[in-house]
């Protein structure tokens, strides 16, 4: 990743002037260098309209952890960020949504390539009823020209990364259906990792495990965050709290506060972040 | 009362033994006519039961039969498998609710067509436009028109059946190969498609036993010649459209004609039964199961 | 890696510090604009395949309009079939043969097909080998809807028409059976009245298929009254009777009669033979499958929170069905059941097996056990024919048919609909 920020810092000085309410007390050291810039975000399911003229900075090799109460628009925040709204026939969206220098949101950028870029978890573990090599290996052979040995050299080391590795390297070749839910949840992971991207969009990515895989998940994001960017949508205080670096907090599709986690949950700015982390609502 | 409801579902089974005792019994009949053999009757290459003034000289090979049957299903099965599963693909994945408010209720307007409608479609239309574009190369009733006709009827069986697996698909699996940046086509055909393997191919073998088993449409478009050969531009008398052929001639009951009307119809019912028996034990048995 | 996606990957820049292995391979390939390509390929291809579909639908329905229309007239609705005059032929008969078919059809295989789903969806066993059996009805049920029509055409060949030949065989003039009821057996005798006036006798014994008058017996007039047959001989020289009335209830000795029978509406015979009524039993035989699947799937679709509420006001298993499943679930089985008559309407391969292919009767059925012409096997027998007469009458026959099958359907759409809303 060394070389990849060298490559963007010239850019992202321009964004990092451009948001200067990221400074916080945690990382007073360093000035976290915008990866996601999101400026003036509307988005619509037909009529409806999801989120409101929505601001907000995400920073790069950070886990940034939005919250909020069912149907405050912070997953379809997260579904425009890899265009994934692009498959619901409804949905619809007006304002800024910048990776780096790419405009996610302009009708020429190839989703195909920004999907590689960006790679998705998804609430449920959603492994394809494959082996469980070969959901690892399906999206780098979309991509990419891999030879065998290459493939398999990639498809361990996305194991390893996804920390999955010991559990699977001995049924590479089993149904991955067979895995249990954690298990297939990093998988899931693994697979997402397997074509390389530099963001990583995490819709809930622990609401349907049990607290030990929950853990293990949590330990794994934790870790992956050295390399990539992630963006999680999360239920669980305690797991924003626990794991993010950052937390925005969404209400009735708008941002209501963001910043370091801890100032969000120790000392919010608003009455009504106050009373979610709280959990007197949500 | 539940004991009259179980009465009437173990009727069904009555249904099938019937079935399996008749065509048992009236072969045997068949096969005791000193006239044939079951060798005979497997192995031969000649069909003449209604051609042959003399019992003497008939000769009772089904093969010329199977030929005509499997030349018909086959140019069937070419037209509707994989028209029946892009149609599904299309229905599932791409087509909007307008497309689909036209699309659907074509197809089940097609499914509901008498297939004797059809086989009359297949005189009045393929078959004069195949002489058409062929310069007369085929005869006025061939295994390819037929075949068509046989084609349009399936397609909507497999088409409808093969949407219902593609549904079955969870949502979530779509969005994972989406999120991993596949096209539509890749998304369909290399997630979805594989998704719903299992209730494509009992879709598959669904038809294909509906195909062997049509009637009208051969009866009417096919012809009535009897012939082993693999040329779909001649006439070819199914084992469906030989029974019918039979039933027309109007046979006394007891002749071995009569009797070959039930050897052949055994064939047909052992194919398409366990075609059926194996689509459905594939659905059951590998149907993928989405927690 | 580069800022813009859509240009061409720089190859000198791997993110090899993440360690990504597919790093340096990845920024040498961009085939994301041919993917694309062939998936917009495809999305045509699928397009252009179910475009299809309307157009042939389109195509058979213009080739046959087009061909039929000209005879689509009162004579052919009205008119019966003629071998000698082609012009004049119509398909009365055969409207009226579908619908008693379909009347049989549907009368019993209704019943049964919602018997059996009723079972199967409502009581569900819990012992093993009980569930083994259900198990094993299912997949018997889903293997019947896959045979062919015309093997349970066979089925109700041997079944209703021979009976397996367990009642003896129905041969013209020789043998009817075992009648059960619904017809008189009589002899047929010319009396003195003259004009084809005949009297007839009561049959004792029904093997002796011809009588010959010698002495008085007891005879029963046209309107069914008992009388005593009187007999005059001429070679007695008495004179031939004058009165019209006497001579109605007087014979010449030695005037030989026929047998000739009476049927009622109800005529019942084992076995069945060529019958309607056994045509229509075959048909229900083809269309149970179908008739029980829908049925199942209706009452899978009523939500189970329904029968909850009525087994905890107490209601017993019979009951909840009864009054909670079965009303819940009728539109659909219903839409089903319509669904499946049309299917019946439109076969001809069991019913050309069963009565045969003959299609010169000019009336409706006049008892159970008659004859009948149905709609697509007089289509069948017309577009087997070389006549351009009749191969329009089969084009104008299909309209008809196709005009029926339409009615129900729509039908089947109302009751859906309203399943909707209710």
């Amino acid at each position: 990743m060394k070389a990849l920020n060298a490559n963007i810092s010239t850019m992202s000085e321009v964004s990092r002037s451009a948001t200067p309410q990221s400074d916080s007390p945690a990382q007073a050291e360093v000035t976290p260098e915008v990866c996601i810039r999101i400026a003036n975000f509307n988005a619509w399911y037909g009529s409806f309209q999801a989120i409101h003229n929505l601001s907000l900075d995400v920073p790069r090799n950070q886990v940034t952890a939005f919250i909020g109460p069912s149907g405050c628009g912070k997953s379809t925040l997260l579904r425009w960020i890899n265009r994934m709204n692009d498959i619901v026939p409804s949905a619809n969206s007006r304002g800024t949504l910048m990776i780096d220098e790419l405009d996610v949101l302009a009708q020429t950028t190839d989703v195909v390539n920004l999907r590689r870029r960006v790679g998705m978890v998804f609430q449920k573990p959603n492994p394809f009823p494959k082996s469980i090599y070969d959901n690892v290996a399906f999206g780098p052979k979309l991509h990419l020209y891999l030879s065998r040995a290459e493939l398999d050299e990639l498809v361990e080391w996305s194991l390893r990364k996804a920390a999955v590795w010991d559990e699977v390297k001995d049924r590479l070749h089993a149904p991955a259906l067979g895995l249990s839910g954690g298990q297939q949840q990093r998988l899931c992971i693994a697979r997402a990792i397997a074509v390389g991207p530099e963001v990583l969009l995490m819709d809930e990515p622990c609401s349907a495990l049990d607290p030990a895989s929950t853990l293990a998940i949590e330990d794994l994001i934790y870790e992956l965050r050295e390399q990539y960017t992630i963006v999680m949508v999360t239920h669980n205080m305690q797991q924003a709290s626990r794991c993010s670096d950052r937390t925005a907090f969404f209400f009735e599709g708008k941002l209501v506060e963001s910043g370091p986690t801890q100032d969000v949950f120790t000392k919010p700015q608003e009455k009504r972040t106050d009373d979610y982390v709280r959990g007197r609502f949500g | 009362m539940v004991a009259l409801l179980a009465l009437c579902a173990l009727m069904t089974i009555g249904i099938t033994v019937g079935i399996i005792v008749m065509l048992i019994g009236e072969s045997w009949n068949f096969i005791q006519s000193k006239y044939v053999s079951l060798s005979g009757f497997l192995t031969g290459t000649e069909w003449t039961a209604l051609q042959s003034k003399d019992i003497e000289k008939a000769e009772f090979g089904i093969w010329p039969l199977l030929s005509g049957t499997l030349r018909v299903t086959v140019i069937a099965m070419c037209i509707a498998l994989p028209c029946g599963l892009i149609t599904a693909i299309f229905l599932s994945e791409f087509a909007s609710s307008r497309v689909r408010a036209i699309l659907k209720p074509t197809l089940e307007v097609i499914a509901g067509i008498p297939t004797v409608v059809l086989g009359y479609f297949a005189v009045l239309v393929v078959s004069p436009s195949l002489q058409f574009f062929s310069g007369g190369g085929f005869d006025t009733f061939n295994a390819t028109s037929a075949g068509i006709a046989v084609g349009i009827l399936c397609l909507p069986m497999v088409s409808s059946l093969s949407e219902d697996a593609l549904h079955a698909v969870p949502r979530a699996l779509r969005e994972g190969a989406y999120g991993l940046g596949c096209t539509p086509f890749e998304t369909a055909v290399k997630v979805v498609v594989p998704g719903a393997l299992s209730g494509i191919i009992s879709a598959f073998l669904l038809a294909f036993s509906r195909a062997i088993g049509e009637t009208m449409v051969v009866a009417l478009a096919a012809g009535t010649r009897a012939t082993f050969t693999a040329d779909p531009r001649e006439q070819s008398q199914t084992m469906t459209g030989f029974i019918v052929e039979m039933i027309k001639s109007e046979n006394e009951y007891g002749t071995v004609q009569y009797f070959s009307l039930y050897a052949v119809a055994m064939t047909l019912f052992v194919i398409t039964f366990g075609m059926t028996l194996v689509g459905q034990l594939i659905r059951r048995r590998y149907q993928e199961v989405y927690s | 890696m580069a800022t813009d996606i859509n240009a061409p990957v720089d190859n000198s820049d791997p993110p090899a510090a993440s360690g990504y292995p597919g790093g340096g391979y990845a920024v040498s390939t961009d085939n994301s604009s041919r993917r694309k390509l062939y998936s917009r390929l495809f999305y045509l291809l699928c397009v252009l395949i179910s475009g299809l579909s309307v157009v042939v639908l389109g195509v058979l329905l213009v080739s046959i309009g087009w061909q039929g229309h000209s005879r689509l007239t009162w004579d052919l609705l009205q008119n019966s079939h003629s071998e000698l005059n082609p012009e004049s032929s119509g398909m009365w008969p055969s409207i009226i043969g579908s619908v008693f078919i379909c009347g049989i059809c549907a009368a019993s295989a209704l019943p049964l097909g919602i018997g059996t789903a009723i079972f199967l969806e409502e009581f569900k066993p819990a012992s093993k080998p009980l569930r083994m059996l259900h198990s094993f009805i299912q997949l018997n049920i889903s293997n019947l809807a896959g045979v062919p029509s015309i093997v349970y055409g066979l089925l109700g060949l041997s079944l209703f028409v021979f009976m397996f030949n367990v009642f003896g065989r129905i041969q013209v003039n020789e043998s009817s059976g075992t009648e059960l009821f619904g017809v008189s057996h009589y002899y047929q005798v010319l009396s003195l009245a003259g004009g084809g006036h005949t009297v007839l006798i009561p049959q004792e014994d029904e093997s002796q298929k011809t009588i010959k008058i010698d002495e008085p017996t007891q005879a029963v007039s046209r309107d069914g009254e008992t009388f005593e047959l009187a007999i005059w001989d001429p070679a007695s020289g008495q004179p031939k009777p004058s009165d019209p009335e006497v001579r109605k209830r007087t014979v010449r000795k030695g005037q030989g009669g026929g047998a000739y029978s009476e049927t009622e509406w109800y005529y019942l015979r084992l076995p069945f033979g060529k019958s309607f009524l056994a045509a229509g039993l075959t048909l229900s035989l083809v269309i149970l499958p179908i008739v029980i699947i829908a049925s199942q799937e209706a009452l899978r679709g009523v939500a189970p929170s329904l029968r909850e509420a009525s087994f905890g006001l107490g209601s017993t298993k019979w009951q909840t069905v009864r009054h909670v499943s079965l009303p819940a679930a009728m539109p659909g089985i219903m839409t089903g059941a319509i669904l499946a008559m049309g299917r019946a309407i439109g076969e001809a391969a069991p019913i050309l097996v069963v009565l045969g292919a003959a299609v010169a009767k000019n009336s409706g059925p006049q008892n159970l056990m008659d004859n009948v012409v149905t709609m697509p096997v007089l289509i069948f027998n017309w577009a087997g024919r070389q006549q351009a007469a009749y191969q329009e009458l089969a084009a104008a026959a299909i309209i008809v048919l196709l005009a029926v099958l339409l009615l129900m359907n729509s039908a089947a759409i109302y009751l859906r609909q309203k399943m909707r809303v209710g």
